[in-house]
């Protein structure tokens, strides 16, 4: 496994101060906490209100030192260490002093342990334990805060989707208010009352429901926060934990599972801090995602059609089924004309395994590993490839001073990203700007949003560049260069065909221009657009403009659990040819046949010149944008394999379906979109007969006489590919770029964008219960305005109508968008919003009427 | 007639030269912005603007040994001039009226009779600290006063005197009129910036002070509304002669909000160090006893002050004498009890004010207040336990001094005070069951 290159951070020489603690001289860079200065040289000062990632506060006095000269306890939280400075951390007064706050946390503390789920891994458990009280001096009845409607003895109060408060057990450390609007910029959950019957609660008439809530309750030091999901299942102390991965997001969030002996089911998911990924932060996706490995629903057995009905066989009969199809095909048409399609979700053993099935096996350069994006191009050093393949580093966000996200939803799409930028907003104030085509909640982080014209992308981008040629930011011989490449070449121009402001883009242009370490991370907006292309195009030639990338990162973020595994494994039509160099060295023999990727090898099926396809762990059914497309393509194949763990849309069009084991059930390595290899272990034993899908495709294989699908072999492939730098050079010179028009004529006038909901990522979350209970359907998601222009309320059912098809889908009204576009999650199984969609569309447009009309 | 018709020495001070704060609150045309530049208004104002230099007025009010009125007398030329000269943030100068102390009632007489004073005070400040946009946060529940601060600012909008390039100096100054959040904590000034910021009334650590990192992390000065009404005196009349006035260490006049079992409760000004005892008995203020009932106690500077005893009373009003009686000035509030009071019900009243109006940040206060409120509570109904006191003093020595703000420090040390004052009377509260004073009066 080849460990990630750690980026030499520049080491700036900081100013230090020397002082005393506990006898020990102690140097330490200026401006640090005696708190910290006694972490780092390993002296225990005990705490209930401070967190490493949160301002403090000083708000429970647990932290108490004793400082020389200085009369009063100090808390050590909010200290800073000074020159000469003598601190003990362990007198008898700081003694005394800790020793009267857990008294007083402890008055009206219910001491409820026995029943509580914090007990064994409780704060105020572990501290009192230690420097705690011995006597009780306190002779009242303790207060209780109880709702009326209670009848137990418990202050159960819910106050999310997934979480339950006992205000009895708050011992108000703050830390889950401070949390939620500082590093989730959230307002769900406040603090109510003054004195001692302070409380925590959701805000009036609303709930604890954002997409990081989870986080709150990990943080709650006492068991006053609990999950749903965890509530009275298990002893902490029974379970084991096994080092893991998130396999929802591309940045790889760290996490553990927790599972017990007896029982083959994971128990909870917490985070395993890696402060060069999370800082600790989880989604509630990464949080909840797990339970998609313990449904009921999993598929427990091989499925073979048989008479039109596909019935449980065992894998010997599914196996052998599939050779003599295999053998079928290849004698009845000449050559094998088989494809593959698989998940870049998969670790990269399974990513390996199965590119090279394909490519040794079947003989084919039929591959790819993105089943949701329309018309993708070939050629692996398109603009969009060169941009994709340019490095970047999360924590580099840190010390940016000017950061701009481009087409990203960034709180869906990379919310560890968004914590990360908004970090960077509490601590070093860079400059935040955000570019979409619809306005969303991550920008309110940022200085400035420009919400541009949808499908005008590139516009937007070659708008800046013209906003800095005028303000004269740039270089002037370049300038001239560059207008020369570009429709349309004035500012006037290109801001009024994209709807950007002059003024503002001048002042983005400024930053650029003037910013000393830049981060511009580009999202799905142009992933899934079908002029990806174009739309990179337009970046290379501001990136070329402004010398961005000699100056800080610049790049399209990989979107899945391994995309950026894929891309390095080669799991491409036709991989870079450093890549291709290393399969070719790496495989028996390497296939001269076209490359296709999934667009092309939909199109190949229609043309019967494809006859089969292993589809692992992808659901196009359900994902690609355009349903039809799909549907009448898989319907002409003479046969189709697919690998899941539940049955799908894609499953049901099979004639073999294979049960597929979940990243939980086996040790896989998953390469983040810095290019980080990291890995996750085995949890639990796959469900029913699954495997993983390494497995099966060397059952396969073998079966086919192919001999080197073992692990050790495998492994050395992925090897020598991860060790490659796939970084494509930047073009040298100006792209030309003519900005495309789409003619919006006729009643289909909205704008939809397809979106993950925030507590869902692709087609395996609905089967997680805690993430239903946030959001269990797809809705159509509208501004105020349009709403309120078209007499439509929250939940009010409306008819979505294209071209092709049409959905009835309630309304949820949006605070944050305020144009006409329209928002639809893809998440949900029973409303097909890809059906909607036609890939040939850079847009695709709707109109929406109320369904009683 | 005013909205409250509190009784003030305006008759007195306006005669006496050197009294400046209270000289026109009986006249109700004070309030209208032509009466109060007629008798001098906003002439202080136009004066800086006209050529006085940043330096040179911070200058002038540290000479003039104006402290701060609001409880803790910090001087307050001192304290404009810990805003960063250098930064490049804006600044934001706070008026805090947020009164809430109980017995305090001072800042209350002057919004309501002399609101241009204060606002030609704030304007000042500002300027002082390069301010542009000044806030006067005013207690929620004060309605006329706000209508008042309201109303006066707008007129001194309209005539120039607030808003784009007054009188034609090139400097801004806006203002806006903020209402409390309904807590004593917002009087803080911390707490204040936060409630201002739309945040939870809450205070904040310190440092940073507000001065380098206030309202929206910018550098802020808090000022009372006293200690901000006297500022355009001593530029009107010069440092040295308000120095002149008080004490060697006193400097200037103060407003006493006098309360309790006196025949006369009012407002008065006087030149700091006035003697206490005179501030009680002369038939100007406080007019002696109510219905002669011998003295019990005072507490001389707002509830969170130490008591003084009848033998102790014989003290000059200045930061420096009441020290001296491990007792302080505070905001100026003194509160009279004659024998027939008991002095576990006044604590039991104190301690309550105090545990309700805890923010709740910081354990100590949240829940040592809550404690000492119990143990008084059932010692003042008959019910005490021998060790109780003991119990008390033990968990005040664990709050005093341990707090994010000085609340907790206020809730504990009348009780100290009066642990160590009345003691017996406290024990007999233990030993008998009940109370050692025959009959209880109420504060009307
Ligand atoms: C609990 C508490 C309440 C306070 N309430 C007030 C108040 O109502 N008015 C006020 O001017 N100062 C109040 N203060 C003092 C302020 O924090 C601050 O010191 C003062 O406004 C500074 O103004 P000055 O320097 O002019 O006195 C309070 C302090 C504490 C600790
Ligand atoms: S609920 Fe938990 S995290 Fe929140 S204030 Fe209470 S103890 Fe702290
Ligand atoms: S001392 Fe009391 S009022 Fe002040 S911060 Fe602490 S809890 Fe809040
Ligand atoms: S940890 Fe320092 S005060 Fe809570």
């Amino acid at each position: 496994m080849s460990e990630a290159v750690k980026k030499d951070q520049p080491k700036v020489s900081v100013p230090t101060v020397t002082f005393s603690l506990d006898g020990q001289s102690v140097t330490v860079p200026k401006g640090t906490t005696v708190l910290q200065a006694a972490k780092d040289v390993g002296i225990h000062i005990p705490t209930f209100c401070w967190h490493p990632q949160l301002k403090s506060v000083g708000a429970c006095r647990m932290c108490y030192v004793e400082v020389e000269k200085m009369p009063k306890l100090m808390v050590s939280c909010m200290l800073d260490a000074m020159d000469g400075m003598v601190v003990q951390t362990d007198s008898d007064q700081v003694r005394q002093g800790r020793k009267a706050v857990l008294e007083f946390i402890l008055l009206n503390h219910p001491l409820d342990c026995p029943t509580c789920d914090k007990g064994g891994e409780c704060d105020l458990q572990n501290l009192t334990f230690k420097h705690g009280v011995d006597d009780n001096r306190f002779d009242f009845k303790k207060a209780r805060f109880k709702e009326e409607s209670m009848t137990t003895t418990f202050d159960d109060k819910k106050i999310g989707p997934e979480i339950v408060l006992n205000r009895n057990r708050c011992i108000l450390c703050y830390k889950c208010v401070r949390a939620n609007k500082e590093a989730f910029g959230e307002y769900d959950l406040g603090a109510f009352e003054r004195g001692n019957i302070t409380q925590i609660d959701a805000v009036p008439g609303g709930e604890v429901c954002n997409p990081f809530s989870g986080n709150l309750v990990e943080i709650c030091p006492v068991g006053a926060l609990t999950n749903s999901d965890w509530r009275y299942k298990i002893r902490v102390w029974l379970t084991k934990t096994t080092p893991s991965l998130c396999n929802f997001n591309s940045s790889g969030s760290n996490i553990d599972f927790y599972k017990e002996d007896h029982q083959n089911k994971i128990f909870r998911v917490t985070s395993r801090t890696n402060d060069s990924i999370d800082d600790g932060w989880i989604s509630d996706i990464t949080r909840y995602g797990y339970q998609v490995i313990n449904s009921a629903d999993r598929l427990q057995k091989p499925l073979i059609k048989k008479d039109g009905k596909q019935v449980e066989v065992s894998w010997d009969e599914a196996i052998n089924f599939i050779a003599k199809k295999y053998n079928d095909i290849k004698e009845s048409v000449g050559r094998v004309c088989i494809g593959g399609l698989i998940s870049p979700s998969l670790d990269n053993r399974s990513l390996y395994s199965f590119s090279k099935m394909i490519r040794t096996v079947c003989k084919s350069n039929n591959i790819d590993f993105r089943g949701d994006y329309r018309m993708l191009p070939n050629n692996p050093d398109s603009p969009f490839g060169v941009l994709r393949s340019q490095p970047f580093s999360i924590a580099e966000i840190d010390d940016s001073d000017v950061i701009v996200s481009f087409g990203s939803d960034l709180i869906h799409e990379h919310p560890n990203e968004y914590l990360r930028i908004r970090k960077a907003f509490n601590y070093t104030q860079p400059k935040i700007y955000s570019m979409m085509p619809y306005s969303v909640k991550s920008a309110d982080v940022a200085n400035i949003e420009y919400v541009y014209t949808p499908g005008t992308d590139e516009t937007a981008i070659n708008a800046i560049c013209l906003a800095g040629i005028e303000e004269n930011v740039v270089d002037a011989s370049m300038a001239t260069e560059y207008i020369k490449h570009v429709v349309p070449s004035t500012l006037k121009d290109a801001s009024a065909l994209c709807g950007l402001d002059e003024a503002e883009l001048k002042i983005l242009a400024r930053s650029i221009a003037e910013g000393k370490k830049i981060t511009f991370l580009v999202g799905e907006i142009v992933t899934r657009s079908k002029a990806r292309d174009i739309i990179t195009a337009a970046l290379l030639n501001m990136n070329k403009l402004f010398g961005l990338s000699s100056k800080g990162q610049i790049s399209i973020l990989a979107r899945y659990a391994n995309s950026k595994g894929a891309e390095k494994l080669g799991i491409l039509p036709d991989p870079i040819a450093p890549i291709k160099e290393a399969l070719k060295n790496d495989f028996e023999e390497y296939p001269e046949s076209e490359p296709r990727n999934t667009d092309g090898m939909m199109a190949h099926i229609r043309k019967e010149e494809i006859k089969g396809l292993f589809i692992v762990g992808s659901n196009p059914m359900m994902l690609y944008p355009d349903k039809e497309f799909i549907k009448e393509s898989l319907d002409k194949l003479d046969f189709l394999v697919v690998c899941d763990l539940f049955e799908t849309e894609t499953t049901e069009a099979a004639d073999v379906v294979l049960p597929l084991a979940g990243w939980a059930e086996y040790d896989g390595d998953y390469v983040n979109l810095e290019g980080v290899c990291q890995s996750a272990k085995q949890a639990v034993k796959p469900a029913g007969e699954s495997k993983a899908a390494y497995e099966i495709v060397r059952l396969i294989a073998e079966k086919l006489e192919h001999k080197t699908f073992d692990v050790e072999s495998i492994d050395k492939g992925v090897e020598a590919c991860l060790a490659i730098d796939t970084t494509i050079k930047l073009p040298n010179e100006f792209l030309d770029i003519k900005a495309e028009s789409e003619d919006v004529t006729g009643e289909f006038s909205h704008p939809i964008f397809i979106i993950d909901d925030a507590h869902h990522c692709g087609h395996l979350t609905e089967k997680a219960p805690s993430l239903n209970n946030f959001t269990a359907e797809a809705y159509l998601m509208m501004s105020e305005e349009l709403a309120a222009k078209n007499n439509m309320q929250e939940n009010d059912p409306v008819r979505v109508e294209s071209e092709v098809s049409k959905l009835i889908l309630p309304v949820k009204i949006s605070e944050s968008l305020d144009s006409d576009v329209l928002l639809i999650p893809r998440n949900f199984q029973s409303s097909p919003v890809t059906s909607l969609c036609m890939r040939k569309r850079r847009i695709d447009r709707v109109k929406i009427s109320k369904v009683d009309e | 007639m005013h909205y409250s018709p509190v009784i003030t020495n305006a008759d007195i001070a306006a005669k006496d030269e050197n009294l400046h704060l209270f000289q026109y609150v009986e006249d109700s045309k004070q309030c209208e912005i032509d009466t109060f530049v007629s008798r001098g208004g906003y002439k202080a104002w136009k004066k800086v603007l006209e050529g006085i230099s940043r330096e040179d007025l911070i200058n002038t009010v540290k000479a003039s040994g104006l402290r701060g009125r609001g409880g803790a007398g910090f001087p307050t030329g001192l304290k404009w001039s810990f805003v960063p000269k250098d930064s490049p943030k804006a600044r934001y100068m706070v008026c805090n009226a947020d009164e809430s102390e109980p017995g305090t009632c001072k800042d209350r007489v002057l919004m309501e009779r002399d609101p241009h004073a204060i606002i030609e005070g704030m304007a000042i400040g500002a300027y002082a600290i390069g301010c542009h946009l000044m806030f006067i946060y005013i207690r929620g529940e004060f309605d006329h006063c706000i209508d008042k601060m309201e109303a006066a600012m707008e007129e001194a909008y309209a005539k120039g005197h607030l808003g784009k390039n007054v009188y034609g100096s090139g400097y801004d100054l806006d203002m806006i009129v903020h209402t409390g959040g309904g807590a004593y904590i917002c009087g803080e000034e911390t707490a204040l910036l936060n409630s201002i910021e739309g945040e939870r009334g809450q205070s904040r650590m310190r440092p940073p002070f507000p001065a380098i990192e206030g309202l929206y992390a910018s550098p802020t000065i808090v000022n009372n509304v006293e200690s901000l009404a006297a500022v355009p005196h001593i530029i009107n009349r010069g440092a040295e002669w308000y120095a002149s006035i008080g004490t060697e260490k006193s400097k200037g006049s103060k407003l006493f909000s006098l309360s309790g079992h006196v025949n006369r409760p009012g407002n008065f000004e006087v030149p700091l160090g006035f003697n206490l005892k005179d501030m009680i008995y002369n038939p100007d203020y406080g007019g002696g006893m109510l219905g002669d009932v011998p003295l019990k106690g005072v507490i001389p500077g707002g509830a969170s002050t130490p008591f003084l005893l009848p033998d102790m009373i014989d003290v000059a009003l200045d930061y420096e004498s009441l020290q001296e009686k491990d007792s302080m000035l505070g905001s100026g509030a003194i509160i009279v009890f004659n024998e027939n009071t008991c002095i576990v019900w006044i604590l039991k009243k104190l301690i309550h004010f105090f545990r309700h109006e805890s923010c709740g940040k910081c354990t100590p206060c949240r829940e040592g207040t809550a404690w000492l409120e119990q143990m008084i509570n059932r010692i003042e109904a008959g019910q005490g336990e021998a060790g109780d006191l003991e119990k008390m003093e033990e968990v005040c020595g664990n709050i005093l001094g341990r707090t994010i703000c000085p609340l907790g420090d206020a809730a504990v040390m009348p009780i100290q005070s009066a642990l160590r004052l009345y003691r017996d009377e406290w024990q007999y509260h233990i030993d008998h069951k009940k109370c050692m004073v025959k009959s209880n009066f109420e504060f009307k």
